[in-house]
């Protein structure tokens, strides 16, 4: 409490104006406030004009603290090393987001060996999912709200309500300085001196024997302009976070097909998927015919639907709408209302869709028949004539377990097998089963004859024949497309916009203010930037100039460390 | 086909103007002690033909890429070749920018060996127009390289300007702790340059000879169960000190009187091509021994020191201050280059606009970097010889991004060969 009685009554400046608490240079006339301050010759500090700042109270409460804390900006560079060094060892080994489908736990160890293993137990093998670089992110974000406040405010409290006189101290202990007599009267001389300055796109104030001249103020808000971009860049990426507002599938689709994506009431058709490679005379000479191929493009011909009616209804068949075409191809993806789909791999393996055996008589060769089986899709009953095939069991990637019981080993239709009950005229009552492997290279690898044998007691009567390559429908590739949406991707790009609008204005413009004064035909002029000290001397040097006034650039250069 | 050559040739002749552009600087910087001159004058003078030399260069370096672009028909910045080609322009026209605006002669003296340095790296690689993949077709490959580049440019010229002031300001002489530390790290960055030059030395002379080694690599992969063997050829363009892991000669050029390797990398060095990655590294390592050891047999001293009475006479404010303003120059562009049209792009093409894939990583950790030196700069006073030490970090930095990730680290940006 005494502290801050003591610091209240230096607060009062010898010009009269009341200062708040850690005030370092008086509001209104720009003197030093500490006395010890008063007695140096060394550059000012300008920072923030000298204005008092929330992070300087005296006798800090546990709240005061906190905010003092984040509004340092040796902490925040503190902060970003940290960020820095946890960006670089992220880099090391590749992330396990990298990968699709990878065991993490022996990836890294059987891939990198025991530094594989050392990486991955330190749970950099997932460092910009980890709590602490997220925590180090908001850490940042709150570090740019309170920093950016702090000085801010102050800054321009300061810049709104300057005094055009000033004190000489504030003057002469700027970092540019010039001093030196001048002729005439104090009046003419500054009504010729705003000329050359205001050329210099100047704004000019005088007060008698005073002269204040400002230009591209608005530079000084281009740091706080990109911590508000920075700020809702980060939001925005913290967001992605939440759960709904993104999504994120690999789906194959094989060509012809509509196909449901999950999760949405679309499907999308892959209605023709095309791979074109670059010509051998379209290669470069060093290239040519050394068997190297390069792709030109991948183009998916894709047709959007949107479910309108009976989506959720397994029995019913779902009405579907088209709703936009688009070719997709790698820097040219799919957009319908913030649903993308992006072309991200392809399978040239031609994947079965259908067959259409035939129904037909081991012995005589009598052909009952045939009927479409959908590989994905079958029926429950088939009927061929006076047959009727019944589908007990359906194995998508057929094999056996280690008491020799089939069994789908994934649920992909690698190798599908259908076991019917037929029955029909001069068999058992009770029907025949029979087994069936429509790819002609899984009859023989597992044994079709043989199984269906087993099943029997006997061999069969009946089998299940395709005749001709008319009966098999399959597509001839895969095009896998990456469906995302994205919803936070608004606010990145106006996140990113903004901190690239402070940047022009903080780096391609900077706050310049020259005061003047004339005291018994005395000139003192002082000058303040935020960047450039280089420009503004050539500046005021070209202006004295046109007052006949010979100043060298760096004859004017006070020393000092303000940027 | 007729255009490319001719753009080929345009890169020579740029090369050689920049070459005799430096030279121009050096007599411009150390004929101010001639005898029967006034020092200011001849400054003035020669650094003005110097400048005319470098923009001449840069003008035929101008012509290459535009007859490169037309010819290849697509923007020449798709392989390591055509981006280092242009990185150079870049840093000559960042150059050029900051020369106009302060005119100091001596900085080109250090910025033009840069170009020289990254020109001559391009060189190392296969310099055929390849034609575009699918991820590459895209105009924002345009905008984004370029820009990056732009940026990463002006952190060059921060880079020659930081060195300067180093080497203006650090004290050779004497004996103190702090300024042997200082003395030492500038010679381990003149030792950096040199190693830089000695590996595309090595490169060349070994090419123009035709040298070639082949081995025959067999690789192990997968669990054990399930391993899988692939057998590869490795082909070797520097005499083999190391052979590939687990490997056999199957044709061995000798060298020297080596017939083989003297000894395989290690099993952990299992990457793409890391025996012979290694093999070039100690070549370099070992040539730039010889180079440094020669040059320090020459001006029997070390190199910082010889160097510094170069600077004599040179305000050190103003390099701090030119080192400053084009790092602040670069920073914007870098970040909309390198950092905002990268994630647009990541966005069309990959679907999302940050993976934290390597080179991103990298991208951002440069960003990083610069923001921290802003940062210290502009609110905690560092200035001088800090900023000139950060300014010089930084561009090392950079260049790792540029080089080091594509050689060390994989990711979906290493498309270009590297080596």
């Amino acid at each position: 409490m005494l502290q801050e009685v003591i610091a209240f009554k230096n607060t009062k400046c010898e010009c009269g104006h009341q200062n708040p608490v850690g005030t370092v240079l008086c509001e209104a006339c720009g003197r030093p406030l500490e006395e010890e301050d008063r007695e140096s010759t060394e550059v000012l500090e300008m920072r923030y004009d000298g204005m008092a700042r929330r992070s300087q109270r005296v006798n800090p409460n546990f709240i005061d603290r906190i905010w003092n804390f984040f509004s340092s900006v040796k902490i925040a560079v503190y902060m970003i090393i940290l960020t820095l060094i946890g960006s670089m060892l992220g880099s090391i080994f590749p992330q396990e987001s990298t990968f699709l489908n990878v065991d993490p736990s022996t990836y890294y160890k059987d891939t990198y060996g025991t530094w594989g293993l050392v990486y991955y137990k330190l749970g950099l093998t997932h460092t910009y999912e980890s709590w602490w670089f997220i925590l180090l992110l908001v850490m940042i974000g709150a570090s740019l709200i309170i920093c950016s406040l702090d000085r801010v405010l102050p800054l321009y409290k300061a810049l709104t309500k300057q005094r055009i006189l000033k004190h000489m101290q504030f003057l002469t202990r700027q970092r540019v300085v010039y001093q030196g007599p001048v002729e005439g009267t104090v009046e003419d001389w500054m009504k010729q001196v705003s000329a050359p300055i205001k050329k210099k796109g100047y704004r000019v104030y005088t007060d008698g024997n005073a002269l204040l001249a400002e230009k591209y103020r608005f530079s000084r808000w281009g740091p706080y302009v990109i911590h508000i971009g920075l700020i809702i860049f980060l939001l925005a990426v913290l967001a992605r976070g939440l759960p709904g507002l993104k999504m994120d599938q690999h789906i194959p689709f094989p060509e012809g097909e509509i196909k449901h994506i999950p999760d949405t009431s679309f499907y999308l058709k892959n209605e023709k998927f095309t791979v074109e490679y670059y010509t051998q005379e379209e290669m470069p000479e060093e290239f040519r015919n050394k068997g190297k191929t390069l792709p030109k493009l991948f183009n998916t011909q894709a047709t959007l639907y949107q479910c309108t009616a009976d989506c959720d209804d397994p029995t019913k068949e779902p009405k579907l709408e088209e709703v936009t075409k688009h070719n997709i191809q790698v820097n040219d993806p799919l957009d319908y209302k913030g649903l993308m789909a992006y072309q991200f791999d392809y399978d040239m393996t031609p994947i079965l869709r259908a067959v259409s055996p035939s129904l037909v008589d081991v012995k005589t060769g009598q052909d009952f028949g045939k009927f479409k089986l959908d590989i994905r899709n079958p029926q429950r009953n088939y009927t061929v004539g006076d047959y009727s095939l019944e589908l007990k069991e359906k194995y998508n990637d057929f094999g056996l377990d280690e008491n020799g019981k089939p069994v789908t080993k994934t649920p992909n239709p690698n190798a599908p097998a259908f076991l019917f009950l037929i029955k029909g005229p001069d068999l058992p009552a009770a029907g025949v089963q029979y087994i069936y492997f429509p790819k002609e290279i899984d009859k023989e690898r597992f044994q079709q004859d043989a199984i269906n044998t087993k099943l029997n007691g006997g061999s069969a009567p009946l089998m299940l024949d395709v005749k001709g390559m008319e009966n098999v429908d399959f597509s001839l590739s895969t095009s896998y497309l990456n469906i995302r949406v994205d919803k936070v991707m608004p606010f990145i790009w106006i996140g990113a916009s903004i901190v690239m609008l402070g940047l022009v204005l903080g780096f391609y413009w900077q706050h310049r203010r020259i005061w003047l004064r004339i005291d018994d035909g005395m000139l003192t002029l002082g000058a303040h930037t935020n960047k450039n000290w280089f420009g503004i001397r050539r500046e005021i040097s070209a202006i004295l100039k046109k007052m006949n006034l010979d100043v060298d650039e760096k004859s004017m250069d006070n020393g000092g460390k303000n940027a | 086909m007729k255009l490319l050559d001719f753009s080929s040739n345009m890169f020579v002749v740029a090369f050689f103007l920049y070459c005799a552009a430096f030279i121009l600087f050096a007599v411009a910087l150390m004929g101010r002690r001639w005898s029967n001159r006034d020092p200011e004058a001849h400054m003035k003078k020669w650094g003005g033909i110097a400048f005319l030399g470098s923009s001449l260069g840069l003008i035929f370096h101008l012509i290459f890429f535009v007859t490169r672009w037309i010819g290849g028909e697509h923007i020449p910045v798709s392989n390591m070749y055509e981006f280092m080609s242009f990185l150079s322009m870049m840093v000559m026209v960042a150059f050029t920018v900051v020369y106009l605006i302060y005119r100091k002669t001596l900085l080109g003296l250090f910025a033009v060996p840069i170009t020289i340095i990254i020109m001559a790296y391009a060189a190392v690689f296969p310099q055929e127009v390849q034609p575009l993949i699918p991820s590459l077709q895209s105009y924002w490959l345009k905008i984004h390289v370029t820009l990056a580049a732009a940026g990463e440019s002006f952190f060059a010229i921060g880079f020659a300007a930081g060195f300067m002031y180093l080497i203006r300001t650090v004290d050779f002489k004497s004996k103190e702790k702090k300024a042997k530390k200082q003395q030492r790290w500038v010679e381990v960055i003149f030792f950096s340059i040199i190693l830089v030059i000695s590996f595309i030395a090595t490169v060349f002379i070994f090419r123009s000879a035709g040298y070639e080694s082949v081995f025959t690599q067999t690789k192990v992969t997968g669990q054990v169960g399930a391993q899988t063997t692939i057998t590869e050829k490795v082909s070797y363009k520097l005499p083999p000190i190391v052979g590939p892991y687990h490997s056999k000669i199957e044709s061995y050029e000798p060298f020297l009187g080596m017939s083989k390797p003297l000894f395989n990398a290690p099993s952990w060095m299992n990457g793409v091509n890391a025996g012979r990655k290694f093999n070039t590294i100690i070549w370099s390592v070992l040539t730039g021994l010889i180079l440094y050891g020669i040059l320090r047999l020459i001006v029997r001293k070390p190199l910082g020191r010889a160097a510094s009475p170069l600077m004599d006479g040179i305000d050190a404010d103003d390099l701090d201050e030119i080192s400053y303003r084009a790092i602040a120059i670069g920073f914007p562009i870098f970040t909309l280059g390198a950092l905002i049209f990268a994630m647009i792009w990541a966005q069309i093409a990959w679907g999302i606009f940050w993976s934290w894939d390597p080179k991103e990583v990298w991208a951002l950790i440069c960003w990083l970097f610069y923001s921290a030196y802003l940062h210290l700069r502009l609110s905690r006073g560092w200035q001088g010889s800090n900023s000139a030490w950060l300014a010089v970090i930084g561009f090392l930095v950079v260049m790792f991004t540029l080089v080091g990730v594509n050689l060390v680290i994989a990711g979906l940006h290493s498309y270009a060969g590297v080596e």
